[in-house]
């Protein structure tokens, strides 16, 4: 009996299962209710009973044998199946198109703006775009029927023959806020001003209507030119590298006194020669601007500058007409991420 | 303004480059545009000896040359009948590149040739060829006592000069001029400033021959005339027209030429006047109460409104004070008597005068931005001493001086303190007085804290102490300026909330695949009319064009008119999102100011393909479901979803409140305004008002975290029918209110609409999710409440539960 039962065990094991037809073929011939594991079972009743437990443990090795084969190779045939490659597994075929959500390159250079100004301990503060003719000029020391105003083609938006009624105007510039801020709070004042602002001049490649700005104000006791020198300086180096070359001269603007622009090197990778590039202007603010808000000038001083996104996004990436930036072109758009 | 190097060179001795000078006057305020050459070098051409000329053996018209360039002899085929042996002539050496372009408009460039067989080096040139003159006859013949090999820009001394172009800005009238450019080099580079004319006068007698009477003292504070009699009037001579054309200013004759040189050189304007025209010698500088009409220089007949300054004779007015003369009283050919003026207007008269009538002249420039007003006897002296000289008059003796408004040259105290305070410099006095020098600032006391400084009447810039701070600094150099020994330190502040909320806005519009675009915030009337009444809408009141009349009252414009543009370009899946600011009328407060409402919205749109065809998908459109999942996502990102309520209207558009406010809605776009934007495709907009959402959010709380419930939820289905105007909102939100707070999730699974239902009507199929903090819910605990929620939608709607 025990011989009949390895020789049983010997067959399971050298049983050869390749396919699915093979493992029914093994579970018909073994584990059916026909099959030899079930009929060696009912040879039990021949076994004498002091041999009971011995054949018995032998047939239950047997049988579990006969189980684990069956299984385990049912599963290594399921995962042999698994592994066949349909037309649509193939992992190189394109996925759909699955556009992801992107900012304008407007966008991208404040950010960076205004990053680097939050890294310089500037606060953010904004203000209406249409605005009076007391904010976004004679405040800011811009005489009535001065030249000064020239220099910013103005939309109006209002004129009243009334004196008494201010003209509102779209903003030529984000100075408006600096007037605004300082009228809410006392200094020290360390802030930035991002806005759109308008000028009335036709279009080109170069110049468009409406733009945008963004405006550092700095009011404390004792602000220098000094103070301002390194504050762009520093700026220059964080937004153009710590090599950038630049250089500071003297310019003019009605609500700053002195006043200087910051120049700095560029030289663009299709052109052989470099040039010094206008990047922003400054100043210490003028004391009638400080005295129109109710700041006395001879306990505060400041500085503020300002700058053009447009100019500096388009030197960034090299896009030669300003009107791209507004054309919205999802083929223009999404080369920046 | 345009700048001549050699101008400059009359008043300082420079020892500077062109390109040199051009970086100190940038780097002292004069921003220089640009420099460049003016006349021609003639690189390459020498004086040629022409040793022989022989007939050419292939052709009748040409002759063979033999030319001594000085460096050698070569042979040069010439066309032209005038060329003879032993003439001295221009020679352009093989490589020279002439100032005149071929017939192909390519530069003339002389290279090695065989004409007919003969070799050809060089060319013997006439003078358009060469650019100094018009006389095509022939070659042009040289003086023989020329040099031969000598250059031949050397050899006739051709006008060169540098074209150096300056940005002037408007706080700086005194560097309208050569004078004032030098003044400022002179003091910048430490050099002594010539000038080379009279500025002390002998009193006068004023004229005998007209008389000069002033009616509007506060419009014009000085009226100087001088006279010169039995003038030629003709061409200037070269140095003047040399000057001027280099500046880009066209000679004229040399009346008008000299008015226009002394205004360069002093920046003083000047007018010459045909003495003879004065009706009844006599000049009144005055005003009028009406409209009046004058023909100006230009043959243009002009309306100058009531208020405009005219100067007149005994009849009628000659000119427009400032900005430009009348016809009538012009120097012409004919011209032999000529009346100087030299004048200071208002600023603020002329400017107006130059802005009403559109015309700026360098007059008008200068007189607007202020000119010196001590200036004018000066120039009137300069002017008539250079007519009589150049042609060939006599200056009538006498010179009318009329001078109602005098100007005192201003004083000014500098403390050596607040330079230092605003600079952040360490000057002593004798540091700053020693910057200043050259600006001809006149140092009236100096101790070790101050200075005290009369001001010359040309800087009318210079008012206050701290103009002259400017004046310290930009002559020392910013970039000299020492950098603080350690930066202070500031308190930072806060990012406002209205930052952090737009930030916020930005970065979920973005994590939800929309891409961000700017659009105009200026639209066309007649696109506005389709977004609402314009009535309603701002305007500016001097548009660029009609395209841009009206402030965008939505955001709407800019993206169906960057969708049209995409689609236009065969793009046609766009997902966008703008902020930006719109704006109203209002009859309330105003946001900033009265009557306008001007709002930060941010407007979601969809337009065209969602998917492709593609193995993968089906191609299909975007619909409102598409933006309405993407825009409550992104209000609940914003942490208002719980506060949202929305409602939607006849025209099935779907509005959103927080409390009884209004924040945004979401449409499809009609099928109007799409066929106006050339769209072809469905497109659906939300647009919501950010500024709403941060006056909302500013009454809430930060939301607070609550403990997941650690039970298992319970859900139950159920349908109902209703008529068909009966909106699935209004449903749902009777459902939550009536389920109370387990109520956790409500979905609609199954919309259906058929005949089996009967006529207008449609069935909906609820999931309620129910689920509790404390314990285990069973159907014990939900039946109740389902039984609850049927009853008010039979009573409320007229449903009836399906079964």
């Amino acid at each position: 009996m025990l011989d009949d039962i390895k020789a049983l065990k010997q067959q399971i094991a050298n049983y050869n299962i390749a396919d699915d037809e093979d493992l029914e073929s093994f579970r018909l011939k073994f584990l059916s209710r026909n099959g030899e594991v079930p009929a060696m079972f009912s040879r039990m009743s021949e076994v004498p009973n002091d041999q009971k437990a011995q054949v018995g443990r032998a047939m239950n090795e047997v049988k579990n044998l006969a189980k684990d084969t069956f299984e385990t190779n049912k599963k290594k045939l399921a995962r042999k199946e698994a592994q066949q490659i349909g037309a649509k597994d193939d992992l190189s075929l394109p996925a759909p198109p699955y556009s992801a959500g992107s900012y304008h390159p407007l966008t991208q250079t404040l950010e960076e703006m205004k990053n680097i100004f939050y890294r310089l301990g500037f606060s953010i503060a904004d203000g209406p775009e249409v605005e009076d003719d007391f904010h976004n000029f004679t405040a800011l020391n811009f005489p009535p029927n001065h030249p000064a105003r020239d220099e910013q083609d103005t939309f109006f938006i209002r004129k009243d023959d009334d004196p008494n009624i201010d003209d509102l105007v779209l903003r030529t510039h984000t100075s408006p806020v600096q007037i605004r801020l300082m009228q809410e709070k006392e200094p020290p004042i360390r802030t930035i001003m991002p806005g759109r602002v308008y000028r009335n001049e036709a279009v080109s490649p170069k110049s468009y209507f409406l733009f945008h700005q963004v405006e550092a104000l700095y009011i404390d006791t004792d602000v220098s030119v000094a103070e301002l020198k390194e504050t762009l300086i520093s700026f220059a180096k964080l937004m153009f590298g710590s090599d950038v070359k630049y250089r500071l001269r003297p310019g003019f603007f009605p609500f700053t006194e002195p006043s200087l622009e910051m120049d700095i090197w560029w030289e663009p990778a299709h052109e052989k020669e470099g040039k010094w590039l206008e990047i922003l202007g400054s100043g210490m603010v003028d004391p009638n601007v400080l005295k129109a808000v109710g700041i006395d000038p001879e306990k505060y001083t400041g500085f503020a500058w300002g700058m053009g996104v447009e100019r500096i996004a388009m030197r960034r990436h090299q896009i030669d007409d300003i009107r791209t930036f507004y054309e919205n072109d999802v083929r223009f758009l999404e080369q920046f991420h | 303004m345009k700048i001549s190097y050699n101008w400059l060179t009359e008043f300082i001795e420079l020892d500077l480059s062109p390109e040199e000078t051009a970086e100190k006057l940038t780097l002292i305020g004069l921003e220089v545009d640009s420099i460049a050459s003016y006349g021609n070098k003639l690189e390459g051409v020498v004086v040629g000896h022409v040793l022989e000329v022989t007939d050419h053996p292939n052709a009748d018209r040409l002759r063979i040359c033999k030319v001594d360039t000085g460096t050698e002899e070569v042979q040069i085929i010439c066309g032209a009948d005038n060329v003879a042996a032993d003439q001295k002539v221009p020679v352009a050496t093989v490589g020279t590149t002439l100032p005149v372009e071929t017939e192909n408009g390519e530069p003339f460039t002389i290279r090695k040739a065989k004409l007919r067989g003969e070799e050809s080096r060089g060319m013997i040139c006439a003078e358009d060829e060469l650019g100094i003159g018009d006389d095509l006859s022939g070659i042009m013949v040289l003086d023989n006592k020329l040099e031969t090999g000598q250059p031949l820009q050397q050899a006739l001394d051709l006008y060169q000069d540098i074209i150096i172009d300056i940005e002037i800005t408007p706080n700086r009238p005194d560097a309208t001029c050569h004078l004032g450019v030098a003044r400022d080099l002179a003091a910048a580079l430490d050099l002594e400033l010539k000038k080379p004319f009279k500025t002390e006068f002998d009193t006068t007698e004023p004229l005998q021959e007209i008389g000069i009477s002033i009616e509007a003292e506060e419009k014009c504070a000085r009226y100087v005339g001088k006279l010169v009699k039995d003038i030629t009037i003709e061409e200037s001579p070269d140095w003047i027209q040399n000057r001027l054309k280099t500046i880009g200013v066209r000679p004229v004759n040399n009346v008008v030429d000299i008015t226009n040189y002394v205004m360069f050189e002093l920046g003083q304007p000047l007018h010459a006047f045909d003495a003879e025209t004065i009706q009844g010698n006599q000049i009144i500088i005055k005003d009028f109460d009406e409209e009046i009409t004058f023909e100006t220089l230009d043959h243009i007949e002009r309306d100058c409104s009531p208020g405009t300054l005219f100067i007149c004779d005994g009849k009628e007015p000659i000119a427009i004070a400032g900005v430009m003369g009348g016809v009538d009283s012009e120097v012409g050919e004919k011209t032999t008597n000529v009346l100087i003026e030299s004048a200071y207007f208002d600023p603020a008269t002329i400017r107006k005068t130059a802005k009403e009538q559109v015309l700026q002249t360098d007059a008008s420039y200068r007189f607007e931005r202020g000119i010196d007003p001590q200036l004018q006897r000066i120039a009137a002296e300069r002017t008539a001493e250079l007519i009589a000289e150049v042609c060939g008059g006599t200056m009538v003796e006498g010179c009318t001086d009329v001078h109602p408004v005098k100007t005192e040259p201003r004083q000014l105290d500098l403390r050596k303190s607040y330079v230092n305070r605003l600079l952040g410099t360490e000057f002593s006095t004798e540091e700053i007085a020693d910057l200043l020098d050259g600006l001809e600032l006149k140092l009236i006391e100096q101790d070790e804290d101050k200075l005290k400084y009369q001001i010359p009447t040309f800087r009318p810039d210079l008012e206050r102490e701290v103009d002259l701070i400017e004046e310290v600094g930009r002559l020392y150099d910013y970039n000299n300026i020492p950098a603080p020994k350690h930066g202070k330190f500031t308190s930072p502040e806060p990012i406002t909330d209205w930052e952090n909320l737009l930030s916020k806005a930005r970065e979920t519009a973005k994590g939800l695949r929309f891409r961000e675009i700017y659009s105009n915030s200026l639209m066309p009337e007649k696109d506005a009319q389709l977004l609402g009444k314009t009535e309603e809408m701002t305007h500016t009141l001097n548009p660029i064009s009609n395209d841009m009349t009206t402030l965008r009252p939505s955001l709407l414009y800019g993206f169906l008119k960057s969708v049209g543009y995409n689609f236009n370009r065969k793009v046609q899946q766009v997902r966008f999102f703008e902020i930006g600011n719109v704006f109203e009328k209002t009859s309330a407060d105003g946001t900033y100011h009265s009557g306008i409402d001007e709002q930060t919205n941010i407007l979601f749109g969809l337009a065209g393909f969602k998917t492709i065809e593609h193995w993968k998908t089906e191609p299909q459109h975007y619909d409102a479901f598409d933006l309405k999942a993407a825009v409550e996502s992104f209000l609940a990102q914003l942490n208002i979803g719980e506060q949202i309520t929305s409602r939607v209207d006849k025209n099935n558009v779907l509005s959103y409140f927080i409390a009884d406010q209004k924040i945004g809605q979401l449409r499809n776009v009609s099928q109007e305004m799409l066929a106006e934007y050339e769209i072809e495709l469905p497109a659906v907009v939300g647009e919501f008002s950010l500024t709403k959402i941060f006056e909302a959010k500013q009454q809430l709380q930060e939301p607070r975290y609550e403990p997941v419930s650690k039970f298992p939820s319970f859900e139950f289905d159920f349908a109902v029918i209703v008529g068909q105007s009966v909106k699935a909102g209004d449903l749902l939100q009777s459902i939550k209110k009536t389920a109370g707070p387990t109520l956790k999730d409500l979905q609609v699974f199954d919309v259906f609409e058929g005949e089996s239902l009967g006529e207008q009507k449609k069935s909906l199929a609820f999931r309620l999710s129910f689920l509790d903090k404390n314990k285990t819910l069973t159907i014990n605990d939900v039946e109740p409440i389902i039984n609850k929620v049927v009853d008010v939608l039979e009573k409320q709607y007229s449903a009836k539960l399906r079964s």
